[in-house]
């Protein structure tokens, strides 16, 4: 194989033209010079050798430039035979090639002629050299200066497939198809573009290269990698792009929506851009060092994205190859480095500053239950004015009885208690006596087996459990050393299931971890004994008086028995009522369940308290302690805290997502020497790189004025990035080549006038992006077909020229959503939480650390789940979905504006062996059979149709027909193995071999490239 | 990005194209497959590398994730044992940055190993007592006591050594070898990862995808995870109903109609896809061979231990390790969790021993047997090492340490390594080295070496920088290392 590669030949989008035409300075001699010279002659002032520098004007042209007696200083030492002379000097590693010294030789011939770095000069709309298209126009200038011919405009169906793809990332349905295919208008183009641009489909395309920009992951991203929610972001990017809005104010809502005037909770949440970057909160880390990093992020992501420059280059020391000093980066760090919140994520999935977006659903059902709670609390303040009552009486606080244990659950449920289950998760609670083992105290102990996550509830029970200040929940356990749990857990219901405590490993998903909801008390009890597992109130966030009216046993596996549960406590418990306010003072004053205040006021005589102590203790008492009134008031109280319970519940409901706030303060900036967060150098103001473009005069020294910065029409990159990473994005490769980089080490643009052309124009449409891809999927030079001629193939192999159409692999998402489109399994519903469509096992525990929360893998079940599209799959960014990987999705730990894109066996067996796809074959199939007719030649020619968006040709025909007989023939033998792969006991070989036959074209080469 | 790779790209896309043209295009698919297919199954890595004559054809990497202490293991500091809860001199110290783990601790009590050291070997090598396989192969192994990292916490630790980064992004040490070596073998991938089982301690250190991952380089060269666990490669199994026999005529359809296609088009990917097809059809096969351990005498089986017939254990993955070298994958890595000692050592420590010392013992001395050792490099050690001070409780039976960046020890063998040596050597604390430190990435400047590259030529223009595995720093491969040259 090795032969076919001998043939060397230079590839670069110039080498076929580098037929006569004199020199350009930029595209021909700067990055000659970038790459090999500026290491030592360049911008950065600390490693410049013999104080020569080739990045200005004066340097170079100083040496390149012929002297009185025709010689080159350049030439001389390029050519030179002596080592001690040669430059690059053998030791940088970089010798130049004879064709670059060739070039470098024509330039100084034709007088060294000089020019700033393309990128940083504003570009101009220069008039297209031919009327119609002006895409066209510099298109096919260049084609016709290569002496090459455009390739034929594409058959209809190939550009419908095409152009449905790059608008919406999925294919076009049977009837697009064939409604397009019969228009014969000639708008019938324009037809399709405008309505794709309408769909909301289009906005969910668009924000998924997005994303890969913002490095968005739904884990932190280092070390235990736990869960971030900030899915609000990603609608937020798929709504802005469906309602096109202006790329300067997408820009700015992103950079700096917190400093907009009255910023609405949607410009809040577009600032989770600068938020998306990795975090951690590992032990033992320095948060100086995390936050310089966290900042850092920020800048480099910004510098890519926005303005294609590698600014992170000049973290260190002042920049190689691009005029940007170590100073300018430290500077325009400080825009960014005052964030109010800490650097650290705490491994929480809310990671402050943060905004809660409550959906209109949430918004309703919350107006209402507050409502319903203010009548409520009105009763009971109606209903205390009702009652006649005017004793006084006054206790001294006796020393509060020593604290003991109260037993709730001992041999049987407490009376009142309302068990559940069984249902799956709850299991029948289970007294076995000492002829299953012997139980810690009384006759019986309560056996649980679960199977992952189960347990035993009781509810609602009254009386309650009261607890006081200090006290402690207790239950003993005995764990089944044949069959122990993996995980222990405790659970309290106050006027929520919103208190748990947990032992050994953290499996049970359930409440916020770290939080009251979930938090880990210690490791498993050692097995084979009873055990006394306790914990304090304070510890799940139980507060003294809240009556606790739940309790659950809960269990991730194995056997375990459990035994009398209860509280150590010093309040009375039981159904207390007081005929006498007396007796209830006396009963009160050393009972810690009661607030302080009233024990307070429990304590002053009567004469001394004031009226507002008088009615807050009166009305304390007939609330909570007087016989006559208890009835009323306890019904009214079950009713206030079922709503304020239910009003906790839609509250923890609430999305977050994660937004930036600037400090009152901003933090104060230094340069960092060689980068390292503790080496403060000089201190740094907020300025912008006067050699890219000054801040302007009138701009807020903030993150706004950065905003107005880059979308400043002055700005030299900002548009041509944009226009550039979107051509990219419909051919494949960007007109400049290298789009995260148009600095002096980047590729120079192959149609310079294009890219200035498409730039000045999209920001005179006022950055109208819609727009922007309405005129190139509508030239014709992205009408091409795409077949390779000869002649292209010789002078074009890249198709940098432009000389056929785009084809290229689908990406990861389009390929997948693909099937499941096609098969009809889609789900299509925009935003929303991500979901977890199934994975092989085991992927996640091989590489999390033991108490994340991303550490156990489990599948989401439901259509509405499974069936969604790639673009809401859950992103685990230390062990993201093998199903994108493998098709070259980035793992979103960095910022990414250019995938690669590869062609490997492990994309073949995804292909052909993942579940998912298989679901999708067999949908398909029983789609095709259902409605292509009941003839073999039929039913085939529709499924190639649905998969591959055209008609087969009678040799294709042949080739799947011979396929499906093949096919059949081997599951007429194997009837069992039919049943298998269609999943149904009464599948027939015919459905079983049309399944294979569906999965045989979701491989085809032309169903998985555009 | 990636000129060279472009080039190599245009050049196989111009040659298809060429053949087609000549009408080979459309010749018997039987004769374009396997034989004739495209660069990106035998792709042979970049032009002009190897950059010299190798010493290793390939690689195995045994990852020990956490931090193995070093005092504990190979470390031996006799002195330390006056010093037991002595605090730590500041001349020792010196004021450098300590986690905050233990930065905050009141004092610093020295904290001598409580494990009996003794000399092995012919080279006298000593080995603790936790370690009495490795112990018997002092005299194939370099022992390198003096790497050194600046990275203190286990994700940026471990994401340096093996990327050489401490920000994620970058490719891994596997992805660079595939990138600039190609691949050896048709029917395997060149960079194979496995995650062993442990038993230390329960609450391990994640580990990350990124650690063999391609970072900017295509995700073709990322490590292929070899499981224990559901399919060995994933989605290496046919779908329940599918048979071999079924899926080969199945592919041979495909193949058909890609060419038509291709015909058609004559986009030289279309090429490469059938090609991709046909060894995912011979991964199929190969694979579940190859991770049949019944092929192994019983001899072989013994001598990697009992643990050898568990899967997913690091004994198994070691002689799996043997059986992808042997089949010329080039770079296998294993990573064992669990060596994150901060309390426990008493009971942790002596469990992660036993899951890897008789395995690393048997690898080499399988590879050994086999005449494999001289030209595979075999690689032990973690991220960072362990303090001379006790974080936590100090008792003279049970102890913890913290981490400790500033020197830890290593051991290579195999191809192109001096065998029977120590190399560098640490102050009475280990704390500080005194004599021929190794930076991780002259470490992996070695490793680089010994696969016949020079780590400073092989790099890739990344956001505007040449970047290579080994940093922008100068550094060299460490040349006291290098033994006899096997392959010269």
């Amino acid at each position: 194989m090795a032969c076919s590669l001998v043939v060397a030949s230079q590839a670069a989008p110039d080498a076929a033209s580098a037929v006569n035409r004199p020199v350009d300075f930029n595209r021909d001699i700067q990055p000659i010079l970038s790459d090999h010279c500026f290491a030592c002659h360049g911008p950065d002032e600390k490693h410049r050798k013999a104080k020569l520098r080739f990045d200005t004007q004066d340097g170079v042209v100083s040496v390149a430039k012929p002297d009185k007696d025709g010689k080159s200083e350049l030439l001389e030492r390029i050519l030179s035979t002596d080592a001690e002379e040669i430059m690059p000097p053998p030791k940088h590693n970089k010798p130049l090639s004879k064709e670059k010294i060739a070039t470098l030789k024509k330039w100084v011939a034709e007088g060294a002629k000089w020019s700033g770095h393309w990128s940083l000069i504003a570009p101009k709309k220069l008039a297209p050299p031919v009327a119609g298209n002006p895409i066209d126009a510099f298109i096919r200038d260049r084609l016709t200066r290569e002496a090459l011919k455009p390739s034929p405009e594409a058959e209809k169906a190939t550009w419908l497939r095409r152009v449905t793809f790059d608008l919406t990332g999925l294919p076009p349905s049977p009837s697009e198809l064939d409604a397009f295919v019969k228009d014969a208008s000639p708008k019938s183009h324009e037809t399709v573009v405008d309505r794709l641009l309408a769909s909301p489909r289009y906005g969910e395309n668009m924000a998924r290269f997005w994303l890969d920009a913002a490095r968005y992951g739904d884990t932190h991203g280092l070390h235990l990698d736990n869960y971030r929610e900030m899915w609000l972001y990603r609608e937020w990017a798929i709504a802005a792009f469906n309602r096109n809005l202006s790329y300067d104010q997408f820009l700015t809502e992103q950079i700096a929506g917190d400093l907009l005037p009255n910023p609405t909770v949607d410009q809040l949440v577009a600032t989770g851009f600068l938020r998306c970057h990795i975090t951690t909160s590992e032990g033992g880390v320095i948060e100086e060092e995390c936050y310089v990093r966290n900042v850092s992020d920020q800048v480099d992501t910004v510098g890519t994205v926005l303005f294609g420059l590698t600014i992170g280059c000049a973290k260190c020391h002042d920049h190689k190859y691009d005029p940007i000093s170590q100073k300018d980066y430290y500077s325009m760090f400080a825009f960014f480095n005052s964030i109010d919140g800490s650097a650290l994520d705490g491994n929480a999935a809310q990671h402050a500053p943060v905004i809660r977006k409550p959906s209109p659903e949430q918004t309703a059902k919350l107006d209402a239950a507050r409502a319903q709670l203010a009548t409520v609390k009105k009763q009971i303040a109606d209903e205390l004015t009702k009652v006649k009552f005017t004793e006084e009486a006054t206790a001294t606080e006796a020393k509060a009885a020593a604290k003991k244990d109260f037993v709730w659950i001992d041999d049987a449920l407490p009376k009142g208690a309302h068990a559940f289950g069984p249902d799956g998760l709850n299991l029948a609670w289970n007294f076995v006596d000492q002829s299953v083992l012997p139980p810690f105290s009384g006759e019986k102990s309560v056996q649980l087996t679960a199977k992952g996550f189960q347990q035993v509830v009781i509810q609602q029970s009254t009386p309650h459990l009261r607890v006081g200040a200090g006290d402690t929940l207790f239950a003993y356990v005995y764990l089944d050393p044949k069959n122990p749990p993996k995980e222990l857990m405790l659970q309290w219901h106050t006027n929520a299931w919103s208190h748990r405590g947990f032992w050994g490993e953290n499996r049970i998903d359930a409440g916020m971890d770290r939080s009251n909801e979930r938090r880990q008390i210690g490791e498993l009890p050692a097995l084979g004994k009873w055990v006394r597992l306790e914990v304090p109130i304070a510890t799940v966030g139980i507060k003294p008086g809240t009556p606790i009216t739940g309790w659950a046993f809960t269990q991730f596996d194995g056997t375990a028995y459990w035994d009398k549960a209860g509280v150590e406590t010093s309040t009375p418990q039981g159904d207390t009522r007081f005929a006498t306010l007396a007796e209830w003072a006396k009963a009160s004053a050393a009972d810690t369940a009661v607030p302080q205040a009233i024990r307070d006021i429990i304590k002053l005589e009567p004469a001394k308290r004031s009226d507002a102590q008088k009615k807050e203790f009166r009305e304390y008492f007939i609330e909570y302690g007087y016989a006559q009134t208890r009835d009323v008031f306890d019904a009214l109280h079950k009713h206030r805290d079922e709503l304020s319970g239910n009003i906790v519940k839609i509250e923890s409901e609430i999305p977050a997502s994660y937004i930036f706030k600037e400090k009152a303060t901003p933090r104060p900036a230094f340069v960092l020497k060689r980068g390292e967060y503790d080496q403060h150098g000089d201190t740094v103001t907020r300025e912008l790189p006067k050699a890219i473009l000054g801040l302007p005069t009138d701009a807020p020294k903030n993150r706004l004025g950065f905003a107005q910065w880059v979308t400043d029409p002055r700005h030299p990159l900002t548009s041509r990035v944009a226009v550039n990473r979107i051509w990219q994005q419909l051919f494949g490769t960007g007109l400049v080549k290298s789009s995260d980089d148009f600095g002096t080490q980047g590729e120079p643009s192959s149609h310079p006038e294009l890219l200035d052309w498409l730039a000045v124009d999209y920001r005179e449409s006022g950055w109208d992006t819609k727009k922007l891809i309405r005129q190139i999927v509508l030239s014709a030079t992205y009408r091409q077909s795409a077949k390779w001629t000869p002649e292209n193939a010789a002078i074009d192999p890249q198709n940098r020229l432009l000389s056929r159409g785009p084809r290229f692999r689908l990406d990861a998402e389009m390929v997948r959503d693909q099937a499941l489109f096609t098969s009809g399994l889609l789900v299509e519903k925009i935003g929303g939480p991500s979901v977890k469509p199934p994975q092989p096992a085991g992927l996640w525990e091989a590489v999390g650390y033991s108490g994340s929360n991303t550490v156990h893998f489990r599948a989401d079940t439901g259509a509405e789940k499974v069936y969604r599209r790639s673009l809401y799959t859950f992103w685990k960014r230390t062990s993201p979905p093998p199903q994108m990987t493998a098709l070259d999705a980035p793992s979103r730990e960095a910022c990414t504006v250019r995938r690669e894109r590869t062609n490997t066996p492990l994309q073949a067996l995804l292909l052909m062996n993942d579940t998912q796809f298989v679901e999708a074959a067999r949908a398909t199939a029983n789609r095709v059979v259902k409605e292509g007719g009941t003839r073999v030649s039929g039913r085939v020619s529709y499924l190639f149709q649905l998969i591959v968006c055209r008609p087969a040709n009678v040799d294709e025909q042949k080739l799947l027909v011979d396929a499906y007989a093949e096919q059949l023939s081997y599951f007429r033998a194997n009837p069992t193995a039919a049943q298998k792969l269609a999943n149904a006991k009464d599948a027939t070989p015919e459905l079983a071999a049309m399944v294979m036959l569906a999965s045989l074209a979701f491989n085809l080469d032309e169903t998985v490239t555009k | 990005m990636h000129p060279i790779h472009d080039a190599l790209s245009a050049m196989t896309r111009r040659t298809f194209f060429g053949r087609s043209a000549l009408g080979l295009g459309t010749a018997a698919l039987s004769s374009m497959l396997p034989s004739n297919a495209v660069a990106a199954e035998t792709m042979p890595g970049l032009p002009g590398l190897p950059h010299f004559a190798p010493k290793a054809k390939r690689a195995i990497y045994l990852f020990m994730n956490g931090g193995p202490s070093q005092i504990d293991l190979f470390d031996h500091k006799p002195k330390l044992v006056d010093q037991f809860d002595k605090d730590l001199p500041e001349s020792i110290r010196k004021g450098q940055r300590l986690t905050t783990m233990t930065s905050g601790q009141g004092r610093f009590p020295l904290t001598p190993s409580k494990y009996k050291f003794a000399q092995h070997g012919k080279s006298g090598a000593w080995v603790s007592e936790l370690m009495p396989w490795t112990a018997k192969i002092v005299d194939d192994i370099a022992i390198v006591r003096s790497v050194h990292t600046e990275a203190i916490n286990h994700d940026p630790a471990v994401t340096y050594i093996c990327t050489g980064n401490q920000i994620p992004g970058r490719p891994s040490l596997g992805a660079w070898l595939s990138y600039g070596l190609g691949t050896l073998n048709k029917n395997l991938p060149d960079f194979v990862v496995m995650t062993a089982s442990w038993t230390g301690r329960k609450e391990a250190q994640a580990i990350y995808n990124r650690l063999w991952g391609s970072g900017f380089l295509p995700s073709k060269h990322q490590g292929v995870a070899l499981r224990s666990q559901g399919d060995p490669v994933l989605f290496l199994s046919n779908p329940d109903g599918v048979s071999p026999d079924s899926r080969r005529k199945m592919l041979d359809s495909l193949a058909k109609l890609n060419q038509k296609h291709f015909d058609d088009v004559a986009d030289p990917e279309t090429q490469a896809r059938i090609a991709q097809y046909e060894m995912a059809f011979r991964m199929q096969t190969s694979v579940p061979s190859l991770v049949d351990l019944s092929q192994e005498t019983k001899a072989t089986l013994e001598m990697y231990g009992p643990d050898v017939q568990k899967p997913g254990t690091f004994a198994a993955s070691c002689l799996l390790a043997r059986r992808l070298v042997e089949r010329d994958v080039r770079f296998v890595q294993i990573f064992h969790r669990g060596w994150d000692q901060h309390a426990n050592i008493a009971s942790d420590l002596p469990n992660q021993c036993m899951d890897v010392d008789r395995a690393a013992y048997a690898l080499i001395s399988d590879l050994k047997q086999r005449d494999m050792l001289k030209d595979t490099l075999v690689v032990w050690g973690g991220e960072f090492g362990r303090t001379a001070y006790c974080q936590g409780k100090l008792t003279k039976e049970n102890y913890g340490r913290d981490h400790h960046p500033r020197c830890f020890t290593v051991w290579m063998a195999g191809a192109g390594i001096q065998p029977g040596i120590v190399y560098g050597e640490t102050d009475d604390f280990s704390y500080n080295i005194t004599k021929d430190p190794v930076h991780i990435h002259e470490l992996n400047a070695t490793i680089l070496h010994n696969l016949g590259i020079d780590h400073k030529r092989l790099s890739v223009k990344h956001q505007g920088l040449d970047a290579r595995l080994t940093g922008v720093e100068d550094c060299a491969a460490v040349k006291g290392l290098m033994g006899e040259h096997p392959l010269a």
